[in-house]
């Protein structure tokens, strides 16, 4: 049974075969620009954090290009997602709004034990999912912003380095945010993959590589007066 | 354990060069410590859905 649905968050979706509402239908989670997207940042960011750390660890080889052409790959990924992610993906799906707050009061209340009633299912992304997008998002941006600063101070095909562009205390600033936000990287990849592999998230895991759920997996893990798709 | 590296230039002045490098293990373990807090949190301790 291989239907599948297009949904998208708060908008009804298609279903093209007499199969639907069956359990084992696919709903379209990601698209297969959304998940190149993912998987082409996440192999950027691996190639980054690889030519910076893996000469602090002692392994020495020529890093600087390659860090920066993957510098310029990541940045050129973070324009695409920004420019298409509001017209193609709905900013509402990702909005952390009055609902996600309430549902965090009682995510905590269920987890502390101070109430019976389990949490109310999101949405196409729970709150922690929109939180772990918002973080990378502050981190990947600070990274990507100070990094194309730094590009200034080296020469490149297209120009000659100017190190006095900023002052060296602005530099300074400018290397301890990308700094921190590779090292922030590295802890929250650790947190992103373990949860990827937990048996209960791996759905998102296969949404992201193959881009769906089935039909009984959304009914299991979403709220459809929160993420429709047609019945 | 150092937070900031830094160096002086050529008037002797404290120029700031980024994050220490001994933070490197800090924030890998600190990824660890998490997984495995969470992984025993939902083992042990979180209660069970309906």
């Amino acid at each position: 049974m291989n239907t599948t649905t297009n949904a998208r968050s708060g908008d009804a979706a298609d279903i093209d075969t007499d199969t639907r509402g069956a359990p084992g239908a696919r709903i379209v989670r990601h698209a297969l620009v959304d998940r190149l997207f993912h998987w082409l940042t996440a192999a950027t960011v691996l190639v980054l954090l690889a030519t910076a750390f893996l000469p602090v660890l002692g392994v020495q080889f020529g890093w600087v290009t390659p860090h920066w052409i993957a510098g310029l790959v990541l940045i050129a990924l973070i324009v695409f997602h920004v420019v298409r992610a509001p017209f193609a993906l709905g900013m509402r799906s990702m909005w952390i709004g009055a609902a996600d707050l309430r549902d965090l009061a009682s995510i905590v209340r269920f987890n502390l034990r101070l109430s019976d009633e389990p949490p109310r299912k999101p949405g196409k992304y729970s709150l922690a999912q929109k939180l772990i997008h918002h973080l990378f998002a502050v981190v990947l941006l600070t990274a990507a912003v100070t990094g194309g600063l730094m590009m200034v101070r080296m020469d490149t095909p297209w120009w000659k380095r100017n190190p006095y562009w900023l002052s060296d205390a602005t530099w300074g600033v400018v290397y301890v945010l990308h700094g921190l936000a590779a090292l922030l990287l590295v802890t929250m990849i650790i947190a992103h993959v373990y949860f990827a592999l937990r048996p209960e998230k791996l759905m998102f895991t296969r949404s992201m590589i193959l881009g769906w759920i089935t039909r009984d997996e959304y009914a299991r893990s979403h709220d459809p007066e929160r993420w429709k798709v047609e019945r | 354990m150092e937070l900031l590296r830094v160096s002086r230039d050529v008037y002797g002045r404290e120029v700031l060069e980024g994050v220490s490098w001994d933070l490197l293990p800090v924030f890998f373990w600190a990824g660890v410590a998490f997984v495995c807090a969470h992984a025993l949190y939902r083992w042990l301790l979180a209660p069970k859905r309906r």
